[in-house]
């Protein structure tokens, strides 16, 4: 058998040689990806896209390229947008990518009308808990629910959410986390307002929610790296080059260690039928 | 009245919460949203003190004992009052009652968070794909026939994963697409049905006090 | 390389919990108990900043909604917690926020985990609109009720019984396979966010 750090060490190889040398690839949209995509892309243009972050650090490489496509998606196609968290540690990562999306439109923006401008394009509404009070809240009154919004401005100054009052206002909730919080969207604004529910899920546990999928419940549904990089092509293919795709990126070093690990188990079954065969 | 009026005011509580799914009046749900927003929310704030009350006990009485690894104790407590001090008094933006700057170098809340929360919250579980790929070589084992047919939907849905596998076998993602859609929802699904279950039995006995682990010990 | 004092911090703590694969040390168990403090320090201060001031400080000190401070004061019976004579008070707060939660949660998990997925189970004229469909939905409807009894242990398996729950079997093992396949996938993603991470923003070896 052989040692646990050798195996640390390809697998650590296989990674990093493609993220030095990677290979070109084009991700293929898959149903759920592209269900959420065009929901999104003909919603009414009164209607406002609201994401909520709710992971935290442990798994941000995973869903944080899905948070900033579909930012990216909303500023290309002029979509008011709202952003909030349920969970506390999600709020760094839902203002990290709001700078980083930001900058990039307004860096190649010309005018003011061709700028994001925060209140007008898109509003932080922040954190509050516990998660029934947004969850079911947000049906009655947003700004209720957030007085101050991240950034401690009184959220009923705010232009956008002069327009947008509650679920009625909202298109569809995108959710994006690595637990079961796109279900309590299900659970308790679905069931209590109608509002449409989209989710984002790590790859671990997207598997359990296809239930949901299947029944209508959820609009669309992302899993893991993978859909965030389905995701990023769609945004690409309809409105051009972007500047950064994290997840499609990362996938040349995804598609070497899953040949890795499959290889791996390959390897390992030959061994304990050969030891098997000689007892 | 220790353990009886906690419990009339949970099924209270479960009673008003339950009630205004089923009455759209405007009056239950201007209650139940001030309720919400102003009550709920107060209370619930207060309950970090259980869980930072705990953190801080649980580290000063290692110290205080001298128990295995104390004095990293030290580390969770100082950078516990360092980070909250510079939240409190910097404010979300560093710019509050203190700047939370020393020349060029500013050190709020959110430059925090980001340099040192994200990486390593983000590291502690990448080391995940070590012990997975460890334990891939090591306890994957195609024993039986079931064993055979989990690790023949491992590789599929791992090779549909990635898209030059997926370009070079066309049919490989609808295939992975079926098997999640269709096999992978009717099992989740029969599972999900006895979960579901399980959580409003627990849920009906909490409020009825037949369930009382939540009011502790004594 | 890069030349922001915080983007080293970053990368000596991500080589610091790395350092764990070699074997548990020193470096590790700092950073380990460091991230505890942070975060519990990151909470302190947004309950304090976004959730007690514009909830209740703001408006009390204004003169305004003066109830709320009986909701403070029930809050504030989780300090009781750590005061063993009176430490049964904390029972009150905890009742409160609970028995919402179960009364709120019960009427909609009902609707949203039972009625709308047996719902999407039972076959109906428009799953049978195309053969594929068709086909599909069979296989579902089979597939939830021979899941639901192989967890089915109260009589004894004997006949079509014993046949369905071996087909249970099979319908776990591929959602387990299909759960592992992506478990696969999000391990190995977050390492690469890591190396990522390491390669273009420490070392800025690739862009």
């Amino acid at each position: 058998m052989v040692s646990r750090r050798i195996i640390y060490l390809i697998l650590t190889l296989v990674i990093l040689i493609p993220l030095l040398r990677p290979f070109k690839l084009k991700p293929l949209p898959m149903k759920p990806v592209e269900n959420l995509f065009y929901y999104i892309n003909n919603m009414p243009k009164d209607k406002a896209l609201l994401i909520s972050v709710d992971y935290s650090p442990d798994t941000e490489a995973e869903l944080h390229p899905m948070t900033i496509a579909l930012l990216k998606h909303a500023f290309y196609k002029r979509i008011k947008v709202g952003v909030l968290t349920l969970t506390l540690l999600g709020l760094g990562l839902a203002e990290d990518a709001l700078r980083t999306v930001v900058k990039e439109f307004n860096e190649r923006a010309k005018t003011r009308e061709d700028s994001i401008i925060y209140g007008r394009d898109y509003v932080f509404l922040g954190w509050q808990t516990p998660p029934l009070v947004p969850l079911l809240g947000m049906g009655e009154s947003i700004t209720k629910v957030f007085p101050v919004d991240y950034y401690g401005n009184r959220t009923d100054t705010l232009p956008l959410l002069q327009q947008i009052k509650n679920y009625r206002d909202v298109g569809i909730v995108v959710s994006i986390s690595g637990s079961a919080i796109p279900m309590w969207y299900v659970t308790y604004a679905q069931t209590t307002f109608g509002v449409k529910v989209g989710a984002g899920f790590t790859a671990v546990s997207a598997a359990d929610y296809y239930p949901y999928l299947n029944s209508g419940q959820l609009t669309g549904l992302l899993a893991g790296m993978r859909g965030g990089a389905e995701y990023e092509e769609l945004v690409e293919k309809h409105f051009g080059k972007t500047k950064r795709r994290k997840a499609t990126e990362a996938m040349s070093s995804q598609t070497t260690a899953h040949i890795m690990i499959i290889i791996l188990i390959i390897i390992g079954n030959i061994i304990y039928f050969k030891q098997r065969r000689r007892k | 009245m220790k353990v009886r009026f906690p419990l009339i005011l949970c099924l209270l509580m479960g009673i008003i919460g339950m009630v205004a799914y089923y009455i759209p009046h405007r009056i239950v749900q201007n209650f139940d949203n001030e309720l919400r927003n102003t009550a709920l929310r107060i209370i619930f704030a207060f309950s970090l003190v259980l869980g930072v009350g705990s953190i801080i006990r649980h580290h000063w009485e290692k110290i205080k004992r001298k128990r295995e690894f104390w004095e990293y104790s030290y580390v969770t407590l100082i950078s516990l009052f360092l980070t909250a001090f510079i939240g409190l008094f910097g404010g979300i933006d560093g710019k509050g009652l203190i700047k939370m700057q020393i020349g060029k170098f500013s050190f709020d809340i959110h430059t925090i968070y980001v340099n040192m929360a994200i990486p390593l919250g983000a590291t502690m579980f990448s080391l995940l794909a070590y012990f997975m790929a460890s334990a891939a070589y090591r306890a994957f084992r195609a024993r039986n026939f079931e064993a055979i047919l989990l690790l023949i939907a491992a590789f599929i849905v791992m090779l549909a994963s990635v898209p030059p596998v997926a370009r070079l076998i066309p049919k490989l993602p609808y295939i992975s697409e079926w098997i999640l859609d269709v096999p992978n929802t009717a099992a989740k699904r029969g599972m999900l049905f006895g979960i579901t279950l399980g959580v409003l039995s627990t849920s009906l006995k909490i409020l009825l006090g037949i369930e009382r682990g939540w009011l502790g010990g004594k | 390389m890069s030349t922001d004092i915080w983007v080293w911090i970053a990368a000596i703590l991500t080589l610091g919990i790395f350092s764990f694969l070699y074997k548990d040390n020193p470096f590790y168990r700092f950073c380990e108990h460091l991230f505890v403090g942070i975060t519990n320090g990151y909470a302190i201060t947004f309950y304090w900043h976004r959730i007690l001031v514009p909830s209740l400080i703001k408006p009390v000190s204004q003169g305004e909604k003066l109830y709320l401070l009986i909701f403070a004061f029930i809050g504030a019976l989780y300090f009781t917690r750590f005061i063993p004579r009176l430490s049964w008070l904390v029972r009150i707060p905890i009742a409160f926020v609970l028995g919402y939660g179960a009364g709120a949660a019960i009427p909609r998990t009902i609707e949203t985990s039972i009625i709308e997925q047996a719902k999407a189970t039972i076959l109906q004229r428009s799953n049978f609109l195309n053969l594929f469909d068709a086909i599909s939905s069979i296989i579902i409807f089979f597939g939830v009720i021979a899941t639901i009894i192989y967890f089915f242990f109260s009589t004894e398996r004997k006949g079509i019984l014993k046949h369905l729950a071996y087909s249970g079997i099979i319908f776990i093992m591929l959602g387990f396979g299909a759960s592992f396949g992506y478990t696969v996938m999000a391990r190995i993603s977050l390492l690469i966010g890591r190396l990522t991470f390491l390669l273009r923003d420490w070392l800025g070896i690739i862009k």
